[in-house]
């Protein structure tokens, strides 16, 4: 249907061209532009590789959004030439989406111009992962020194784009129940900054505690990871935290793994099947009733779904 | 609700718009429920707070790549400030964002409204039907223009 004109696109990106980074990201976000995001995705890609990701999760109300738009200021205030991915979930009735976490951060941003985008988790659909990774390459090329990922904290998607991320922080808040219960699975292992926010509260000290003794029992590696106390609001202590970002930085581009392009290869196979297999189940007609008419034929489920996988993607399971 | 999601030109990329008041206007009870209409319709919706210029609109519109702007002010600034909205739009050289406008606006100046292409400007009492109809067939010009080779 289209041929956007991926050339004139592409150096626009390089360029550093608002419209054009923003009509990018546009691109790779719509699964029914592939080719085109295939196009513009080899053109840039020797522009890419020096971008620091900076991943942040935690679960809701934490105020991550807030501490962006803190730490965003930050590094303007440093000259870092920085951006922003915010993701937020979908309606999973109608698919729909409110992207809220924008409005945390608009007046850091409007003053100091940081480019932002908000991406919506689609859901079940799948795509978010190819879209974020793809959106960072475009910001990547377009030559920002970093870019801040804010994500839900949950689901499959955005764990694989915390799989990407240089620098994860891990953010948490007192008095939203036991802190170590709630980021135990996993998130000890994946964050490399833990912040707990709000620390104006009675409750922070023994959270940031909590957390301190968790670590501890953590096998040591080559980097230390550690907690800190802040206020997204007043932005007391976000200039620490910033000087540990930065610390982490340096230590990442001096071990850069080697395997980065592979992860990164992964989340786009797996993206990809997902929405091959989402297509051909969408070509093979009405499943539903498929399912409806196993069902009455007295077939239990799990052999009914072998039938139903087996029409779609036609390998005997 | 469907509106939103029936058109192929959004099927792997629904519908976005901005919601935006921008003026010294804090009257933004009907900005919610239009943003919880108009993600009820599979849209995916951005407010851009209380208070914005008409400057911030645009650049949070050309970073998220909007199809639809709706401004809506009740405080009978928007012969100006949806005007600048427009004006700016058209100085960037931005043609494939639609605006639309609502709120309470004298039929007199819908049609002065209509002659910036700001089209809608929808009053009070609007079915949410008309209005997410309205937005679709906007957003569909936009994505339109959006796609076209150029």
């Amino acid at each position: 249907m289209s041929r956007l004109n991926i050339d004139g696109l592409a150096k626009g990106i390089i360029a550093g061209d608002i419209p054009s980074i923003s009509r990018g990201i546009s691109i790779v976000e719509d699964h029914s532009q592939n080719y085109a995001s295939s196009e513009l995705m080899k053109k840039i890609y020797d522009r890419t590789g020096r971008i620091h990701i900076i991943g942040v999760t935690g679960p809701p109300g934490v105020g991550k959004s807030s501490l962006i738009g803190m730490l965003a200021a930050e590094m303007s205030k440093r000259k870092q030439k920085t951006s922003i991915i915010a993701v937020d979930a979908s309606s999973p009735f109608t698919g729909g989406t409110l992207l809220g976490n924008r409005i945390r951060m608009q007046d850091s941003i409007n003053q100091n111009s940081i480019f932002m985008r908000s991406l919506a988790s689609r859901g079940f659909k799948g795509g978010l992962s190819s879209a974020a990774l793809s959106t960072i390459k475009i910001l990547d090329a377009a030559g920002y020194e970093s870019v801040i990922v804010e994500t839900v904290g949950s689901g499959q998607a955005d764990i694989d784009i915390m799989k990407i991320a240089h620098t994860i922080l891990v953010l948490h808040a007192p008095g939203l129940g036991d802190i170590v219960q709630s980021i135990k699975a996993g998130i000890m292992e994946i964050g490399d900054l833990f912040v707990v926010n709000k620390i104006d509260r009675q409750e922070a000290f023994l959270a940031i505690k909590d957390i301190e003794d968790s670590l501890a029992m953590l096998p040591s590696g080559t980097w230390t990871k550690k907690v800190i106390g802040v206020n997204s609001l007043t932005g007391e202590h976000v200039g620490e935290l910033m000087d540990e970002i930065t610390r982490h930085r340096e230590y990442y581009f001096k071990n850069r793994p080697d395997d980065e392009g592979i992860r990164e290869m992964s989340i786009y196979i797996e993206d990809e099947m997902r929405r091959i297999i989402n297509e051909r189940s969408r070509q093979k007609g009405d499943l539903h009733r498929e399912m409806k008419k196993l069902m009455s034929r007295g077939i239990d489920p799990f052999n009914g779904a072998l039938k139903i996988v087996d029409k779609i993607i036609g390998t005997e399971v | 609700m469907a509106d939103g999601k029936s058109l192929s030109l959004f099927k792997d990329k629904p519908i976005k718009v901005l919601l935006a008041k921008p003026g010294i206007d804090g009257h933004d009870r009907g900005m919610f429920v239009l943003a919880k209409a108009f993600r009820d319709a599979g849209m995916d919706v951005l407010y851009a707070g209380l208070l914005p210029t008409p400057e911030e609109v645009i650049d949070t519109a050309v970073n998220e790549d909007v199809d639809v702007i709706a401004l809506s002010l009740l405080n009978g600034a928007h012969l100006t400030v949806f005007k600048k909205v427009s004006d700016l739009l058209k100085a960037r050289k931005i043609d494939d964002i639609a605006v639309v406008g609502g709120g309470t606006i004298p039929d007199g100046d819908k049609i002065k409204l209509e002659k910036m292409g700001i089209s809608g400007n929808y009053g009070p009492g609007t079915p949410l039907a008309t209005i997410i109809a309205h937005v679709t067939q906007r957003a569909a010009d936009a994505r339109r223009k959006k796609l076209a080779d150029r």
